[in-house]
């Protein structure tokens, strides 16, 4: 490929949860100009950042364990390192697993890039009672070494300057060499490599990694292009094996863990044996086989009440002057068209504020401190039984909670499993979690006519939906699920301001993106009808609308709005009807409501789910989800109907 | 030798070998887990759920599906946790 900018490239590479994007933040926080792409995060964010005067292009990469992939998302990460040389690596390393960490790193320095490190949260690593001789450290590896504390700031000016002056060296760091036997072997094979083969950086890393290299498919191309070098390979594979009875691989990893560990020992103390901190203490509840439970049902418990407590008083006071507002613009206007097209201008900008914020904002902060605590994670220990019972297993319940949140950015994140069974099974049971969109409406319908608990059945039934169609769906596949193996990173207390800044973040492209939809939305159906148009399109759908789920005829066209933003049909349908929020239920039932929301919830997912779908695991799937989602709106909006008739 | 799904909760285990396919051992690996390493389990989950297993040598935590535990072949070593 070539580079089209003239900056330099710094790559920010380190396994998951060593806080490399909260480091990407501090500095990206200093910058001149940024793009960020909003969805694309899972993949790799860019930031120009403006060093003094100079502009460096920074690129941060989904975490990874190791140069040798297991999932989608560690896919994305090495792509992006083999096919563009950078002119710097910055190696994240959370410090209080150090050991651990090295193992990436040493494999980092095999690449030869040139490179630094950061050893970020070395204040957790001192709580443990780790003492880091960083000079020690820089020493063993031969690349420099930076403390830091990313969510303080702390370490970012050093650790810019340093990376400066790597970049002005271009030094690559030194091979540290292993075993001899495994050396030998290593050289034996590069030897053998041809003149023009497509190498990775160097020679000794591309040899590691074809020695390493999964079987299947790079065996089989390696045998159809290069016989006799497949042969060699074969021949080094067995003479590693035979002689320290593990596969190939396995001696290799076991290398540089043997290494990794050397160099933790060399150069880190550990004052204190390990102490149980108050944090553990607490983890020992959240992780225990019974109570765990219980603190599971807790947190979800109080965290939607949570969000409905702090919503619900604000929507009742944004909602009465905006009510008086339309009254007095149809007092004054009469029925022409400008009262139409400033009424749903008010009914897209006001909705939105006074429907939707409200709950939006709370359920945004809440998620984001879950995910910052480590919840999620034990989330995953705790349900992968039940996972189990519908056929997949605990790393798909961090997918299923971001779900809550928004299905776009859900689904994007089923790139951590590493089964493409998984990744489908998971993808078309995202629709069915009610997002924050739906849970505004069913917040803002259901809660607010007929109660909390009412809204809090609604979820509960949603899971168990959820249940059943994963029982059924797996049902089409013939492989299981291949098991749990996720790690629980230390439980850690959030930053508020990190917190905040996530939440910004998906508030700002709600207000870009989302918001300007509902406006259009409401605005297109106020032009609709002065004209009259949306009296056609209900009366198509009528027969569906009117006589299958018994609805007033007048939500028809909010039905079809519904598939660009789910909330465009809560905004709408009062538009529709022609009454204030506080009137509704002077127009429809209870039962009517339930239905409405039933229908709403589980119909068709919306335009950038139904996009992302087709993006992340195709068109067939998408279509698939469509159907089934339509199909289940359907069935369940009929039982519902039946069954509140009798 | 047992598997790690039978091993007692309250004592140092080290890891043998694995059981299985590539795929399983190339994740461990990659999770810090290797031949050789102390281990122990933390916490068990109800209802024949996953293990949570702590690494000594690397200091992680893992948790196991079942499936993946049983592949996990361990020694008791003769010291209480």
């Amino acid at each position: 490929m070539t580079k089209i900018s003239k900056h330099p490239d710094i790559i920010f590479i380190g396994q998951p949860n060593s806080g490399k994007s909260t480091l990407f933040n501090a500095i990206a926080g200093l910058k001149a100009q940024t793009s960020n792409f909003p969805g694309t995060t899972v993949m790799h964010t860019h930031s120009k950042v403006n060093v003094e005067g100079d502009i460096l292009n920074i690129i941060d990469l989904p975490g990874t364990y190791s140069l040798n992939p297991s999932d989608p998302a560690e896919k994305v990460a090495l792509s992006h390192l083999f096919l563009e040389k950078p002119d710097l690596i910055v190696n994240v390393i959370d410090a209080s697993i150090l050991g651990r960490s090295l193992e990436l790193t040493l494999e980092l320095i095999e690449l030869g890039y040139p490179m630094i490190i950061a050893l970020n949260m070395i204040d957790l690593a001192e709580n443990k009672g780790m003492e880091i001789d960083f000079k020690k450290l820089e020493h063993a590896l031969g690349v420099p070494v930076v403390p830091t504390i990313a969510l303080h700031g702390r370490g970012i000016k050093e650790l810019l300057d340093r990376a400066r002056q790597c970049l002005d060296s271009g030094t690559e760091p030194p091979q540290i060499p292993w075993s001899r036997d495994v050396e030998e072997k290593i050289e034996e094979f590069e030897r053998e490599l041809p003149e023009d083969f497509p190498v990775v950086s160097n020679k000794r890393f591309t040899a590691i990694k074809m020695i390493e290299a999964s079987q299947l498919l790079f065996d089989k191309m390696l045998q159809e292009i290069n016989l006799p070098l497949k042969k060699i390979l074969d021949r080094v594979r067995y003479d590693l094996q035979s002689r320290h009875n593990s596969p190939a691989y396995e001696v290799i990893a076991a290398e540089r863990h043997h290494l990794a560990l050397k160099i933790f020992e060399e150069t880190t103390q550990v004052k204190r044996g390990r102490q149980v901190s108050p944090i553990e203490k607490v983890d020992n509840v959240i992780m225990h086989p019974f109570l765990g439970y219980l603190v599971f049902l807790g947190v979800f418990l109080v965290f939607f009440l949570l969000i409905f407590q702090i919503g619900n008083p604000i929507e009742e006071l944004l909602l009465n002057p905006l009510t008086s507002l339309s009254a007095y613009l149809s007092t004054k206007l009469g029925t022409g068209l400008l009262f139409y097209l400033l009424d749903g201008l008010l009914q897209g900008v006001g909705g939105g504020l006074a429907i939707v914020l409200p709950y939006f904002i709370p359920l945004l902060f809440l998620m984001s401190l879950l995910e910052d605590v480590g919840y999620l994670a034990r989330a995953g220990f705790l349900m992968d039984t039940f996972m189990h019972r519908i056929g997949l297993h605990g790393k798909s319940v961090s997918p299923f909670i971001l779900g809550f949140g928004c299905n776009v950015p859900a689904i994007v994140s089923t790139r951590i499993l590493e089964s493409k069974r998984d990744r489908i099974i998971t993808s078309l049971l995202i629709p069915f979690i009610p997002c924050s969109a739906r849970t505004t409406i069913i917040l803002a319908l259901v809660a607010f006519y007929l109660g909390p608990f009412w809204a809090l059945g609604f979820y509960v039934f949603h899971i168990l939906l959820l249940a059943i169609l994963g029982r059924i769906i797996t049902l089409f596949f013939k492989i299981p699920s291949p098991g749990l193996i996720l790690e629980i990173p230390s439980l850690k207390i959030p930053s508020l301001k990190n917190i905040w800044g996530k939440t910004y973040f998906q508030l700002k492209s709600f207000v870009r993106f989302a918001w300007p939809i509902l406006i259009i939305g409401s605005v297109v159906l106020g032009v609709f009808q002065f004209l009259n148009l949306d009296k056609y399109i209900n009366l198509v759908l009528s027969p569906l609308v009117a006589k299958g789920l018994g609805l007033p005829q007048e939500l028809g066209v909010t039905l079809i709005f519904g598939f660009l933003r789910k909330e465009l049909s809560l905004i709408m349908m009062l538009q529709a009807l022609d009454v204030s929020y506080l009137d509704l239920m002077t127009v429809v039932s209870k039962q009517q409501l339930i239905v409405f929301t039933v229908f709403i919830s589980f119909f068709i997912p919306c335009l950038s789910t139904v996009a992302i779908l087709w993006k992340e695991i195709g068109r067939k799937i998408a279509f698939i989800s469509i159907a089934l989602n339509t199909g289940v709106a359907l069935v369940l909006a009929f039982i519902v109907r039946w069954v509140l008739e009798l | 030798m047992i598997s790690l799904i039978d091993a007692p909760p309250d004592k140092s285990l080290k890891i043998v070998g694995f059981v299985g396919g590539h795929g399983v051992r190339r994740r461990l690996l990659s999770l810090g887990f290797h031949k050789n390493d102390i281990i122990e389990i933390d916490s068990r989950s109800i209802l024949r759920g996953p293990v949570l297993v702590r690494d000594l040598t690397s200091d992680t935590s893992v948790a196991l599906g079942r499936g993946i535990a049983q592949k996990i072949m361990v020694e008791i070593i003769d010291k209480d946790k």
